[in-house]
């Protein structure tokens, strides 16, 4: 990678224990992300993306969660095993966090000013440091600004009811950037707006991100919002990452059958028609495949894949597929 | 265009709300052909949806006509014959809330069958097996299960059975997969063209992805604030857009190839909110939002014109053109 | 044939058998309601076996002994005696009897007719017939339920049956206002929409569609009416409007023994102690179903 990793995620295990048994959610998975780097992280409904972001922020509900092995190294720390005041400090400080449904990060009750002054003193007592009302105002009105929401002043004292779904997801940006973190986990931002307004929120938070030489990871079903946003991506399915590698060269020749089912799936401008899909479905949790996760689906599958778990095989600079496909004898 | 199964003409629908008139659809004509497969393409708020209910008949129109095969239907649901119910269906956006959660699979496409086809017992059980095979879900899987315990996308295949179940022939499809994945999506959307053919309907797709549209509709029509602003056969419909807000639109679309970037006009940045539709501006709607806004645009809203055969466009700098 | 109707009919049985399981199991997470329920089941058995449980079976009735009148807890009488010398125990072990008799009869009657209106007042949500159900309803819960109660029950000649009918008719407004707010808010869910523009009957929409989803909220509410039922009978009964003497009923037993407090608080603290405690698993029972009811989040 060349460069030193911030967050680094290793043969993460997580399950959910329901009545009918043990649900094995995340099976392995391996990501790395760099200082100042900016990576998506795509995959379909149910694939365990938000199941891997709750871990990173400590806040999956144990139980019925359950750690079942691997690590999350944040500057070679692991936050699986730091103590809740701990991650807590982090959570003050290095990692922030924008969620696909701003209303229900938003309080409803306090105004925008009152949530975003507080997020502010929040931050400025976790680093001991003090400034005075105005200029804590003066500094969330900026963060309103910056986000490109017009009439920050008045939006301060609005409620998040009052506001359009684009505005609020704005104030949901302002909040997570107006402390300064090192590290940005994106899930779904856009996911519930309108095209245009998406194109406005993305060229934004690119531009602040890039300005603040913060780390992404953008965490989205989109393979167009991650074309555009990110540097870098992983293809995750069924709890298992199957595929790293540069955005652009990733996207020009997939190398998984599973990213390829996917890509042709995805309708294009070109006007070529739409696959048939992917052939079946996600697996139950309960039961998952044994091997590769994706061998009942695959068309290329091997008596191997019904028998091994695929490590991830490199294939270029920077690229890796978890498919024996690609296993150099 | 000869012969329109469905024709809409200047309808309009508008809400009585505490804070203002909301104007969802304001005055929009349409016709489509039977056999083809239209696209209503259009934004949050811009009414697309209230076409539709308009024309499924769940709300009343305020004011204009809709034909069916010619003939005018009422507004009203409670005064349109059975047979119109049989022949116009709706297929809705969210599975999740258009399946009742405490009924079996087998027992939701029951209903259609009785009210329709007066099908009993075995004859019944028969049908509903064909259907659940016609939308690839084999029965003895199926016809017992709720809806919870099966996939979206399965439960879009459901609703797609339940409405064909009375064959119809002009389906309405809501955002049939706005709420699905793109893999989940390209296996109905395949399954939806292929029916097509096979049982001749006429398909009214409401969405607000443009590249799905791309691939799926013989025309396109985009909606903004209640008003079409744009109607033309795909193919045209892509190698020129003509109107600001369809352009807008068409570069705001995140792509993941280079041949698509190529496709895509001169980038028009983005700007501006979509105005609440209680709220609509004067003139043009769109001219808040305009990079090519004139003087005339918040004065006088613009005619309909027809600017290459069939490509249609509501806007002032195309009707000074011509 | 014969075969493949068993195969069915087996299959049927072990979807609904897998369906209770869960059921359990979400219920069994909570232990208090689990404790509630043994409780309820064990009040049930003692109601309905009384007379072979309880102690000195005649003292249900008309009975007196007066050289044993008002005797502290003893090993002969565990609850001691009232009065007119009558074991305690065996009165309010046949007290459960006419307590549950009156739950069960109250809301067998109050619940179908409350959950009917219910379901018209929300399907016709905006029109006449919402408004005529709705505001009836409302005249209904604009006086306590207690006064109601009460008033009716004066009005008619003081008996445990006519206690039971004043009751239902002050319960009904409950169930019509729970199902009615459901209702009217799967009115517009988009599985009713569809059986409308489907063509299909208003009585299937009604039945058919939307009163299976009303059970959830619908059974929650009984399991906690019960008790509360319950209690509003005893209440009845303490005033003198609801069950008799000699009629060995919690409420009548209280008030009897209110008489004597503080000297022989046995006879009234017993009785007391036995509604708290029916009341109270009812209530355990009731939080246990919400759970089991819960939209499931995993």
């Amino acid at each position: 990678m060349g460069m030193t990793s911030l967050l680094e995620i290793r043969g993460l295990h997580v399950g959910f224990k329901i009545f009918d048994g043990l649900l094995k959610v995340l099976a392995g998975v391996e990501l790395a992300i760099g200082e100042g780097e900016r990576v998506g992280l795509v995959g379909e409904t149910g694939c365990g993306k938000t199941t891997t972001v709750k871990s990173v922020l400590r806040v999956l509900p144990i139980p019925p969660a359950r750690l079942d092995g691997g690590e999350i190294l944040y500057r070679a720390q692991d936050i699986l095993k730091m103590k809740p005041r701990e991650v807590r400090h982090l959570r003050r400080t290095e990692l922030t966090a924008i969620f696909q449904d701003p209303l229900q990060a938003l309080n409803p009750v306090f105004t925008v000013g009152t949530q975003l002054r507080d997020i502010v003193l929040d931050s400025l007592a976790a680093a001991g440091q003090r400034l005075t009302r105005k200029e804590i105002t003066a500094r969330c009105v900026q963060a309103l600004a910056e986000t490109g929401m017009p009439d920050p002043e008045r939006i301060m004292s609005n409620y998040p009811i009052q506001l359009s779904g684009g505005m609020r997801q704005r104030v949901c940006i302002a909040e997570a950037l107006i402390k300064s973190a090192k590290l940005l986990l994106a899930d779904e931002p856009t996911t519930n707006l309108d095209v245009t307004i998406q194109d406005q929120i993305l060229r934004k938070l690119d531009e602040l991100v890039e300005e603040k030489g913060m780390s992404v990871l953008m965490i989205t079903h989109s393979l167009g919002v991650v074309m555009d946003l990110t540097e870098r991506v992983y293809i995750m399915y069924a709890g298992t990452i199957v595929e790293e590698g540069r955005t652009e060269e990733l996207f020009a020749r997939p190398l998984h059958p599973y990213t390829q089912g996917l890509m042709k799936s995805v309708p294009k401008l070109t006007g070529e028609g739409i696959s048939k899909g992917i052939a079946g479905r996600i697996p139950n949790y309960l039961e998952p495949p044994s091997g590769c996760r994706f061998h009942p689906r695959c068309e290329h599958a091997m008596p191997i894949c019904e028998e091994e778990r695929p490590p991830l095989f490199s294939t270029g600079v920077n690229r890796r597929v978890a498919c024996f496909l690609y296993q150099r004898s | 265009m000869a012969d329109p199964i469905l024709s809409v003409e200047r309808l309009k629908k508008h809400f009585p709300t505490k804070l203002g008139l909301v104007k969802a659809v304001d005055g929009i004509s349409l016709s489509v052909a039977a056999g083809e497969t239209i696209g209503l393409v259009g934004e949050s708020g811009s009414g697309k949806t209230t076409v539709a209910q308009c024309i499924v008949g769940i709300y009343p129109p305020t004011d204009g006509e809709i034909r069916f095969r010619g003939q005018p239907i009422s507004r009203e649901l409670r005064k349109r014959s059975k047979d119109l119910k049989r022949e116009i269906r709706i297929v809705f956006q969210d599975p999740g809330s258009s399946l009742n959660p405490k009924r079996t699979i087998s027992q939701i496409l029951s209903v259609p069958l009785k009210v329709h086809r007066n099908a009993r017992g075995r004859s019944r059980t028969a049908m509903i097996r064909n259907l659940l095979e016609m939308v690839e879900l084999p029965p003895d899987e199926y016809l017992h299960k709720y809806p919870q315990s099966i996939g979206g996308g399965e439960k879009q295949m459901v609703a797609i059975a339940r409405a064909l179940a009375t064959s119809p022939s002009f389906v309405v499809l809501d955002e049939p997969t706005s709420a699905l994945d793109v893999s989940v999506q390209a296996k109905i959307i395949n399954l939806l063209l292929e029916l097509q053919t096979k049982l001749s309907l006429t398909y009214l797709f409401i969405t607000h992805d443009l590249s799905l549209m791309r691939n799926v509709a013989t025309r396109v029509a985009i909606m903004y604030l209640g008003k079409i602003c744009e109607v033309a056969p795909t193919v045209e419909f892509f190698r020129n857009p003509l109107h600001p807000y369809t352009k807008m639109l068409l570069s705001s679309i995140p792509v993941v190839s280079e041949e698509e970037k190529a496709l895509k006009p001169a980038k028009i940045l983005s700007r501006g909110e979509i105005p609440s539709p209680v709220n609509v501006p004067p003139g043009c709607s769109f001219h808040l939002r305009c990079p090519m806004k004139m003087e005339i645009c918040s004065e006088a809203d613009p005619e309909m014109v027809e600017v290459e055969p069939d490509h249609l466009a509501r806007c002032h700098l195309l009707s000074r053109r011509s | 044939m014969i075969a493949e109707h068993g195969v069915r009919i087996w299959a049927a049985l072990a979807r609904r058998r897998r369906g209770l399981a869960k059921g359990w199991y979400k219920y069994s997470r909570n232990s208090l309601s689990v404790l509630g329920l043994v409780v309820l089941v064990l009040i049930g058995l003692t109601a309905g076996l009384a007379p072979y449980i309880a102690p000195y079976p005649e003292h249900a009735a008309a009975y007196t002994n007066f050289r044993e009148a008002g005797l502290p807890p003893s090993k002969d009488h565990l609850f001691g005696t009232d009065r007119v010398g009558r074991d305690v125990l065996s009165r309010v072990i046949f007290g459960y009897r006419f307590s549950l008799l009156l739950g069960i009869v109250v809301l067998s009657l109050a619940v179908p007719s409350g959950v009917v209106l219910g379901l018209l007042g929300g399907y016709y949500n905006g029109t006449w017939i919402e408004v005529l159900i709705m505001r009836i309803t409302d005249v209904f819960l604009a006086v306590p339920p207690l006064v109601l109660a009460m008033s009716i029950a004066a009005m008619l000649t003081p008996n445990l049956f006519n206690a039971m009918i004043a009751i239902s008719l002050s319960w009904w407004p409950w169930y019509c206002r729970l199902v009615y707010s459901v209702t009217a808010s799967l009115r517009n869910q988009f599985f009713v929409r569809e059986a409308e523009l489907t063509g299909a009957s208003r009585m299937h929409i009604l039945f058919k569609e939307i009163l299976p989803n009303c059970f959830g909220p619908i059974m929650t509410k009984v399991t906690l009416d019960m008790g509360i039922a319950i209690l509003m009978g005893a209440s009845l009964s303490f005033i003198g409007l609801g069950a008799q003497p000699p009629t060995p009923d919690l409420g009548t037993m209280l008030a009897d023994g209110a008489k004597r407090l503080p000297s022989e608080w046995w006879s009234t603290i017993f009785p007391a102690l036995a509604i708290v405690m029916v009341i109270l698993a009812f209530n355990l029972v009731g939080d246990g179903l919400r759970d089991v009811f819960a939209v499931e989040e995993v």
